[in-house]
């Protein structure tokens, strides 16, 4: 157990905090981009994390195949709001295919700490969450919304 | 300014010894455990282990001997005369569900009322909830004051000749509010005919308690937040009221005789005890009871009230931070707190990176964050081992916290 706490506290310096901790990510969590609702929105998700109690709801418009707009709308963490409002950035204009293969880059970048996990540059942010095991759950949690809203409609 | 040491020695404590910079301020979730008390987890299982109350050979007597040994340390430190009426469990969660699902299955019929309160943490909530929604029962929740305090009006307003069942905490493990509970059993009994269910997960560690002057039915509680192992705790009960309830788990050890078609149980504790017992970490949590003992229950109180009033003072001065529930002298060793800017999910990751260990969350208490109007809330909690240092840290650390959110 003590060994643990050493080998954990050594690994996450206080130079990967403020590698998480970015610029980027905290202007995202300031201002978040897209925090609005959709109108005539086709797809829609809502991701709970019941640990802390936070909820986003996220929404797209969907035409063609190609997603138009993304938006959201909730509470959260900087990392989830950070990574909710990064995701509305980089989504339109992509497939639906090419949106869920995102999701799945974003995934593996996390829990497989995939450095070469092709992500956009608009995202390259999320990767300082990467060494915070505990965070993971709230960078994902937009993307895991992403997955459930695309899967569910049509 | 006066310079809290520690009540007990972080040298006693082999994981604090080894990181001498961990500020560990989440014992209201599970405490630190003393040498003594792994020394007597090993002792156990090197001198002693062996099936209690199966073998006719003399290690087994010794096993037994040890169990019972530690249930009558356990019973003494809180207050039990009586000690079969110390029903061993794994915690105070598995003692709530004892009493739902014995006393509560037996007892509690369509159109009785339960009474709870909005303090409760899941465990003394969500038990009874479903018991109500099983049985017809109406459930009534007591609602808090502007410190997250039972209300002990509304409560009077609760209680009532329907009343089969009151609920209610000793000590809130999400703000840390005391229950008055000479009160509340006042208002109880007068009131009614109720039994009086009192969590005393966070209550047991932390103030002096005496089951049989508390005037209490049911008392619950956890051996791993008061410096014993996990997977050990206990309900202590009237010897009536457990005489008279149905068996719990059924197996070995809790019956009598076993007939083609029918059984008859052991007495008690045996009668809820089915399986062989958790005899090795009783054992520890007997040394950990023995060590707060040495320590003193009402100077372990008074460390951390004095604990409370330096942060709290210190954690007020910080712009944007509310502090949840009364007064340091109304409250046990926890501080839940927010900061305006800081969401408490990153509060405690930066926390971290500080040495410093805080919880961040709802608490088990969701229906309490409702209430207060948010999801979570940061929250530190103080024990024998915690000191001054620890104090300094969280204050530093948050102050580092607020610059890292801070404008830019």
């Amino acid at each position: 157990m003590s060994e643990h706490v050493v080998v954990r506290r050594a690994d996450v310096t206080s130079a990967s905090l403020s590698a998480m901790y970015q610029e980027t990510l905290l202007a995202h969590h300031r201002a978040p981009h897209n925090r609005r609702a959709i109108a005539d929105a086709t797809h829609g998700a809502s991701r709970k994390n019941p640990l802390c109690g936070d909820a986003l709801d996220l929404a797209l418009r969907v035409d063609d195949g190609m997603v138009r707009d993304a938006a959201f709308q909730g509470r959260g963490c900087s990392i989830a709001v950070a990574s909710a409002s990064m995701l509305t950035d980089v989504l339109p204009g992509l497939s639906v295919r090419e949106a869920l293969g995102l999701a799945d880059e974003v995934a593996s970048m996390l829990t497989e700490a995939a450095p070469g996990a092709a992500l956009p540059q608009a995202l390259d942010a999320l990767r300082g969450v990467a060494p915070f095991p505990g965070r993971h759950g709230c960078a994902s949690m937009p993307w895991l919304a992403l997955r459930d809203a695309l899967h569910t409609r049509p | 300014m006066i310079v809290l040491t520690a009540l007990a020695p972080r040298a006693d404590f082999p994981l604090l010894a080894a990181h001498p910079a961990l500020h560990y301020l989440d014992s209201a979730a599970t405490s630190q455990k003393p040498r003594v008390v792994l020394d007597a987890l090993t002792g156990f299982y090197e001198t002693a282990n062996a099936n209690p109350h199966r073998g006719a050979y003399a290690l087994s007597a010794t096993a037994t001997d040890a169990y019972h040994e530690a249930r009558a340390t356990v019973a003494r430190f809180l207050g039990v005369a009586d000690s079969d009426c110390l029903i061993f469990t794994r915690g105070t969660t598995e003692s709530v569900n004892l009493v739902a699902a014995t006393w509560g299955a037996a007892n509690v019929h369509a159109g009785d009322e339960i009474v709870i309160t909005a303090l409760e943490h899941h465990a003394n909530f969500v038990t009874w909830q479903q018991l109500a929604k099983r049985t017809g029962a109406v459930l009534r929740i007591v609602e808090l004051t502007h410190t997250q305090e039972i209300d002990l009006e509304l409560l009077r307003g609760a209680v009532n000749a329907k009343t089969r069942l009151v609920a209610i905490t000793h000590v809130s493990n999400a703000v840390g509010a005391i229950t008055p509970l000479d009160e509340v059993v006042a208002i109880v009994r007068s009131q009614s005919a109720a039994v009086l269910f009192v969590d005393g997960a966070q209550g047991a560690p932390h103030l002096p308690v005496s089951f049989d002057t508390m005037g209490a039915d049911f008392y619950a509680f956890s051996g791993h937040k008061m410096l014993g192992p996990m997977g050990i705790g206990g309900l202590i009960g009237r010897r009536a009221l457990l005489e008279a309830m149905p068996p719990f788990l059924f197996g070995g050890d809790m019956i009598e005789w076993v007939h083609d078609f029918d059984s008859t149980w052991n007495v008690l504790p045996y009668k809820f005890e089915a399986g062989t017992p958790n005899a090795a970490d009783a054992v520890g949590l007997a040394a950990a009871v023995r060590y707060l003992e040495a320590l003193d229950m009402t100077r372990v109180r008074a460390h951390e009230v004095s604990l409370l009033e330096s942060a709290e003072v210190r954690l007020r001065e910080l712009p944007g931070c509310t502090v949840y529930g009364p007064p340091p002298s109304r409250r046990s060793g926890v501080i839940s707190f927010s900061l305006d800017d800081v969401h408490p999910h990153d509060l405690a990751t930066i926390l971290d990176q500080h040495g410093v260990c805080v919880r961040a969350g709802h608490h088990c208490a969701q229906p309490l964050m409702r209430r207060l109007g948010v999801n979570s809330t940061a929250r530190a909690s103080f024990y024998v081992y915690s000191e001054q240092p620890d104090v300094d840290a969280l204050c530093s650390a948050l102050a580092a916290a607020q610059s890292m959110f801070a404008n830019a």
